[in-house]
């Protein structure tokens, strides 16, 4: 499943639920990888891009890799060659007040380095 | 002796890698909760494997699995959501399409619209998050379209003879007919009866059934605090609430608290795990005849 596909699975979920969302603070992540990175996107539910938070970035003991501050749109790059993804990659966007997660397996990205 | 050991050796080898096959060969089907593990488990009747991957202490609506729990589950034949927003790992993760089957889908106008709890943070005031009522399978004919979905969804896919099926399909279905009865005629007696419950698990049966609930927040099995009884017992007060519905055995200090409160306590499992005993229509008729005895009282 490509980035797009993720993209629009993540906000299609999301619009279910989006008419009954009172007040936009919920925090959306999702990840899309291809053979040489994956680039994590943070929203709130509003649409508007998280501009401040840490995106932790975890292997498939837990242990913690790197962290990485979200740049002003609310993306950030993390390069395959510079974590160790052999287990996939556990992705924690965290602005203080609120945090979410994606998880990476190494499936999503053998699939998508293929494609 | 040698002689006849080594034939037997061969012949249990060949057993034990032909059964290994076997089960290999089965159909994997995943379910994000215990209610619709228990239909594909009724519909499949064993000719493949139906898991609920959630560890009994975790509440399957907010299990966070790990990075192995999402390879397994990519790996499924089936994947079967609840809907309703149930299981908030499926918006975290990248499931195949082609596997997943939102067993809600067929109802979505019916979902209830729930209000979360009020909190604040520095950017703003007060503010609370809706959200959707999700044990949807507490209300049986809810329930049932449910059943059809799991069913249609293992046929389209080929994964079991649609005739059997169908055929276990019928039988379920009459299953949470029955179930709808019971409820009907176990739940009269309390329409009009105020009840609290201790967490928010119940909308669907209090709609379909005309129950008048009010929900708590506390924990399961958690004997509540000082601060969480005086919410009772102001709760009790201003409703007029005369049954208190907990999701799991209170402890007996609780039970006590309550029954001071002049509440009666009845367990209602709310099912979204397996239970150590009996299976979902059996616990669920239990837990509405515990229902009905409280209205005689």
């Amino acid at each position: 499943m490509d980035g797009t596909v993720i993209r629009s699975a993540a906000l299609a979920s999301l619009l279910i639920a989006a008419p009954m969302v009172a007040e936009a603070h919920q925090l959306v992540v999702f990840a899309s990888v291809d053979c040489e990175a994956v680039t994590v996107e943070a929203k709130f539910s509003n649409g508007n891009p998280v501009q401040q938070a840490d995106v932790r970035v975890l292997d498939g003991q837990n242990a913690l890799l790197v962290t990485l501050p979200i740049e002003t749109d609310g993306t950030v790059t993390v390069p395959l060659d510079s974590v160790d993804h052999s287990e996939g990659l556990l992705i924690e966007v965290d602005t203080g007040s609120h945090d979410n997660y994606w998880i990476v397996t190494p499936d999503d990205i053998a699939r998508n380095c293929q494609s | 002796m040698k002689v006849f050991l080594r034939p037997l050796l061969g012949v249990w080898l060949l057993v034990l890698s032909a059964t290994i096959a076997g089960a290999e060969d089965r159909p994997r089907i995943v379910a994000v909760n215990y209610p619709l593990q228990y239909f594909a488990e009724r519909l499949l009747d064993d000719t493949a494997e139906v898991l609920m991957p959630v560890p009994a202490d975790v509440d399957p609506s907010f299990w966070r699995p790990s990075i192995a729990d999402i390879s397994m589950i990519q790996s499924a034949d089936l994947i079967l959501l609840n809907g309703a927003g149930f299981a908030t790992w499926v918006d975290r993760v990248s499931l195949p399409r082609s596997k997943l089957t939102n067993t809600a889908k067929a109802f979505e106008d019916q979902f209830i619209v729930t209000e979360s709890i009020t909190h604040s943070h520095g950017d703003g005031g007060e503010h609370s998050h809706e959200g959707l009522a999700s044990y949807t399978w507490l209300d049986p004919l809810l329930a049932s379209m449910q059943a059809e979905a799991v069913a249609d969804a293992i046929i389209s896919r080929g994964l079991a003879d649609a005739q059997s099926v169908n055929a276990r399909l019928a039988t379920l279905q009459a299953d949470l007919a029955a179930l709808d009865q019971q409820a009907r005629a176990s739940l009269a007696g309390l329409q009009g009866v105020a009840m609290i419950a201790t967490h928010p698990r119940y909308q669907y049966l209090a709609q379909r059934y005309n129950l008048s609930i009010i929900s708590l927040e506390w924990e399961a099995g958690v004997t509540p605090n000082e601060a969480q009884i005086a919410d009772l017992r102001a709760l009790v007060a201003d409703s007029g609430a005369r049954v208190l519905i907990w999701e799991a055995a209170p402890p007996a200090e609780a039970r006590e608290v309550a029954s001071g409160l002049g509440l009666q306590n009845v367990v209602f499992s709310p099912l979204a795990h397996g239970p150590e005993e009996n299976d979902f229509v059996g616990l669920f008729s239990r837990s509405l005849a515990l229902m009905s005895d409280v209205s005689l009282r």
